[in-house]
């Protein structure tokens, strides 16, 4: 059989860059620079159509190719391109400043991952449906791992603009776990997925310059001045 | 005659059409006032066939009304259903009538389109309520009802009274839907639905504690909204405050929702109950009767006063149920059937005469611009009408014969005095220690209404406003004609009418009743050994022989006598001013002795001196009663309430990174939590 019509070689493709987006994760945890780190977002979304367009290709789902498409266009160019502009705009300092220090936040990745691969074993049961379960479960266990990470940063960073990128990557973690596990949602589901993300960032970005304009920072510890 | 739904969906839809039509007139005040209330009063009628047309030929067929929602809107009229439909169209039929004259004064002043949208909404919630037949619809239109009764009665919100009364209001009756769900979910787990028809005697089939959980929960959460004592005390801030004709919705159908409710666990859903069910319900409706006339004979605000006559009348339907729940209990569904029939046919009664008494009031207070009725007197001159309608409201309300609220109460009675012979345990002193309370009860309240008839009534003006009172308009005086006609034909007519409860005791307890209660024609008697047998319709008959005996003999004797008009009796001190008249305090006075360990009055007395101390130059008098169920109840309750808070502050780090930790935190729990399953 042909290499290129083998499931099996797709699905190791599609672990192969699954393990990539977690390196590239984990990247963004330990990387200082702002700006860096909505490219390495890019190349993260890259990777993630990637995987969008194996799985459609491998599994003969035409309409994953629309939503890989989406992916690489909105996430891959459009959202890095905005963010990009907002940094240059409000001229922050280049650097984050995470709560934990880059040390201890990557062994507490790791320990997210370990978790994420205990909530994904339920799911791998290899012997009922062979094939399709196993790339579920790598997939499913980077998915997983993907969200948490994500949603860790989002608490270690103190900029709104660092916390709006940390959403976006729990959100690519979302988008791994519906393409690896369904094989796609429907079509329409994707695109008002991606329309939300779309909308955040601005909304977002509107936030950010505001917040920093009644706080004259962008740091959202100083919103404790709120409490009543 | 076809099926009473078609009319109810044409009423239904009629309300939306009022509460739509509120909207597009929203800077037209006086276009809200005609269009929003035009329909209205078309709903009501088309509400009425309904309720007529159902009553006649009785079914439980189940209809679904032609919505897309995400929940079956399942509406049916079965006999319990259409009598409270009755009521509502009825006294929304008299207060839409009156609204079209009432609100003409505020069309310059007030925003009628918002006030004819929350009006018609609340309409369409009460008839939902009424007729839903699954508990999801049911909570839906309960919440349409709470809340659209919540705007109207913060309508008027420049007053800082009125928003504090509405947020007491609206805080208690979400305490009460939160209990009202509890059991609803606890029933639709047992049934696996959530449609009435399932949930029928299903409450006697859970384990014993759960039974119990469910009846509570189901007694206060419609306790609450029917004012039920200890939790009445959002009623008497809430109904006041309100404009007159929203009032008169208030006490008397709003309330009713909590009645209809009881009617539908007790008698619907539960089977045979345990005894203690009806021991505690009946206990509560006598504590609630009495608190409710107690506090309304010290109240001198008029609408308050009609306020705490409400949680009384509520107390005395409740006491009505606490029998029936008891009879069947033990065995004697012909005397719970008795109880029932009083305890609803009393629900009617006080919505006619309730809704008629806030509707004069509502005319008076209009007219006088006060609550205070210290500051009426004399209005029987200036507002004949009224004061004619008023009186009809409170000698009904009172009890006394040949009107509609005797015959409820006469039929309570015939309950509890028969309930003694039921048993040989002690419970059967239950039964006599109620009637002699309830009896209490009518009393106390007759004497409130002489004190609320007459001080805002009779005598000499006490303000200046109070002299110059103008009579209500034609629209307000014809909906209150509606409403007093109403408490003749109810009262006379009661033979006619208590032939239709058959339907709904023979869906409840399998017995019909009314052919024990109808003796010769025109009387009543209860169907019981030790029974007595009443008349209103002969009791009117020999009034009104005894009246025109009276007339002709004066008459016959004035014809050939001279006569002379002088002064009032004034004790050889001519000049009588408003100053010497009795106020409604002094005539409270003597009860407020007598129940003083109950009231705890409390009076001050500061005179201030500038010269010597034998001639002060001003003495300030202050007195008033304690509120104990605020003081003692709430304000505990309030404090712990607030202490929580204050502790669960340490949480509220006002941090967004401590915000995420927690939700991060649980997500992972819940996560390895779900995965060692």
């Amino acid at each position: 059989m042909h290499t290129l019509q083998d499931p099996q070689f797709g699905d190791k493709m599609v672990t192969l860059m699954a393990a990539l987006v977690l390196v590239l994760q984990i990247a963004m945890v330990a990387q200082r620079w702002i700006v860096t780190n909505i490219r390495l977002f890019a190349a993260q979304s890259f990777l993630l159509a990637f995987i969008a367009f194996t799985i459609a290709y491998f599994n003969h789902a035409p309409h994953i190719y629309a939503a890989a498409v989406a992916t690489l266009l909105a996430k891959g160019i459009l959202v890095p391109i905005v963010l990009e502009r907002l940094v240059a705009r409000i001229e922050i300092r280049q650097e984050i400043e995470p709560i934990l220090n880059m040390p201890l936040s990557i062994v507490i990745s790791g320990g997210l991952t370990l978790v994420g691969y205990v909530l994904a074993e339920p799911f791998y049961r290899p012997d009922e449906a062979p094939g399709a379960s196993t790339l579920g479960h790598n997939a499913l266990a980077v998915a997983i791992s993907l969200f948490l990470i994500g949603f860790f940063m989002m608490i270690n960073r103190r900029k709104a603009l660092t916390q709006v990128l940390a959403l976006l990557c729990l959100e690519n973690g979302l988008f791994l776990a519906a393409i690896s596990l369904t094989y796609g949602m429907p079509l329409i589901v994707e695109l008002g997925v991606l329309f939300d993300v779309l909308v955040a960032v601005m909304v977002l970005g509107i936030l950010v310059y505001r917040i920093r304009e009644s706080f004259e920072s962008m740091d959202v510890s100083r919103m404790r001045r709120l409490r009543g | 005659m076809g099926s009473p739904h078609p009319f109810l969906v044409s009423a239904l839809l009629a309300f939306l059409a009022g509460a739509v039509s509120g909207l597009v007139t929203w800077r037209r005040p006086a276009a809200a006032r005609v269009v929003a209330f035009a329909f209205a009063v078309l709903g009501s009628l088309l509400l009425l066939v309904a309720a007529f047309r159902a009553l006649a030929h009785p079914s439980s067929a189940i209809s679904s009304l032609p919505l897309v929602t995400l929940f079956p809107c399942t509406v049916r009229l079965d006999p319990l259903s259409a009598w409270f439909t009755l009521t509502l169209a009825l006294l929304a039929l008299a207060v839409s009538v009156y609204s079209f004259g009432y609100l003409r004064p505020m069309e310059r002043t007030r925003n009628l389109g918002a006030l004819g949208f929350f009006y018609n909404a609340l309409l369409l919630g009460l008839a939902l309520v009424f007729t839903a037949a699954n508990a999801f619809f049911f909570l839906s239109a309960w919440e349409v009802m709470a809340v659209s009764a919540f705007c109207l009665v913060v309508f008027e919100h420049e007053k800082a009274e009125t928003r504090s009364a509405a947020i007491v209001y609206i805080i208690m009756s979400h305490a009460g839907t939160v209990m009202m769900l509890a059991a609803f979910l606890l029933l639709a787990a047992s049934a696996g639905s959530v449609d009435f028809a399932a949930f029928h005697l299903l409450a006697s089939k859970l384990p014993p504690a759960e039974q119990g959980a469910v009846f509570l929960l189901f007694f206060a959460g419609f306790g609450v909204k029917a004012g039920i004592v200890p939790l009445h005390v959002w009623l008497p801030d809430a109904h006041p405050v309100a404009p007159s004709n929203v009032s008169a919705l208030m006490s008397g159908i709003v309330i009713k929702c909590g009645i209809y409710g009881m009617a539908r666990v007790f008698f619907d859903f539960f089977g045979p109950p345990p005894l203690w069910t009806g021991t505690l319900v009946l206990a509560v409706g006598v504590v609630t009767a009495l608190v409710g006339v107690l506090y309304a004979l010290q109240e001198h605000d008029l609408k308050r006063l009609l306020a705490y006559h409400s949680i009384e009348n509520i107390g005395i339907i409740v006491m009505g149920f606490g029998a029936a729940l008891m009879f069947r209990a033990l065995g004697h569904p012909n005397l719970a059937a008795i109880a029932i029939v009083g305890a609803l046919y009393h629900t009617l009664n006080h919505a006619i005469f309730k809704g008629l008494l806030f509707l004069a009031a509502g005319s008076v207070v209009q007219s006088v611009r006060t609550r205070n009725m210290e500051e009426m007197g004399g209005l029987v001159r200036r507002m004949p009408g009224t004061a004619l309608f008023f009186l009809i409201g409170a000698i009904a309300i009172s009890g006394l014969p040949p009107l509609n609220g005797f015959v409820s109460e006469w039929l309570t009675y015939q309950a509890l005095l028969a309930g003694f012979g039921t048993t040989h345990s002690l419970t059967r002193l239950m039964f006599p220690i109620a009637g002699a309370l309830l009896a209490l009860t009518a009393a106390l309240a007759a004497a409130c209404f002489v004190k609320a008839f007459g001080i805002p009534f009779l005598a000499l003006p006490r303000s200046e406003a109070a002299a110059t009172a103008q009579e209500a308009e034609p629209a307000m005086r014809y909906a209150m004609a509606l409403l007093a006609a109403a408490c003749f034909v109810l009262g006379l007519g009661a033979t006619w009418i208590l032939p239709v409860f058959d339907s709904i005791t023979q869906q409840a307890l399998g017995v019909p009743i009314s052919s024990s209660l109808l003796a010769h024609g025109i009387a009543l008697q209860a169907g019981t050994p030790q029974s007595g047998t009443v008349s209103p319709a002969g009791i009117a008959l020999v009034f009104l022989a005894l009246a025109g005996t009276a007339v002709y003999l004066v008459n016959r004797r004035l014809r050939h006598a001279r006569v002379a008009t002088g002064p009032a009796w004034d004790c050889g001190l001519p000049g009588l001013t408003s100053d010497n008249e009795y106020t409604a305090t002094a005539f409270s006075k003597p009860l407020r002795l007598i129940f003083s360990a109950f009231y705890r009055p409390r009076r001050e007395i500061r005179p201030e001196y500038e010269v010597s101390p034998y001639y002060p130059s001003v003495i300030r008098f202050e007195s008033g009663i304690e509120a104990t169920f605020e003081k003692r109840l709430y304000d505990p309750l309030k404090d712990w309430v607030f202490g929580l808070s204050r502790r669960m502050r340490a949480i509220q780090a006002g941090s967004i990174h401590a915000y995420l930790a927690y939700i991060f935190v649980t997500l992972i729990l819940l996560l390895l939590f779900g995965v060692r399953q």
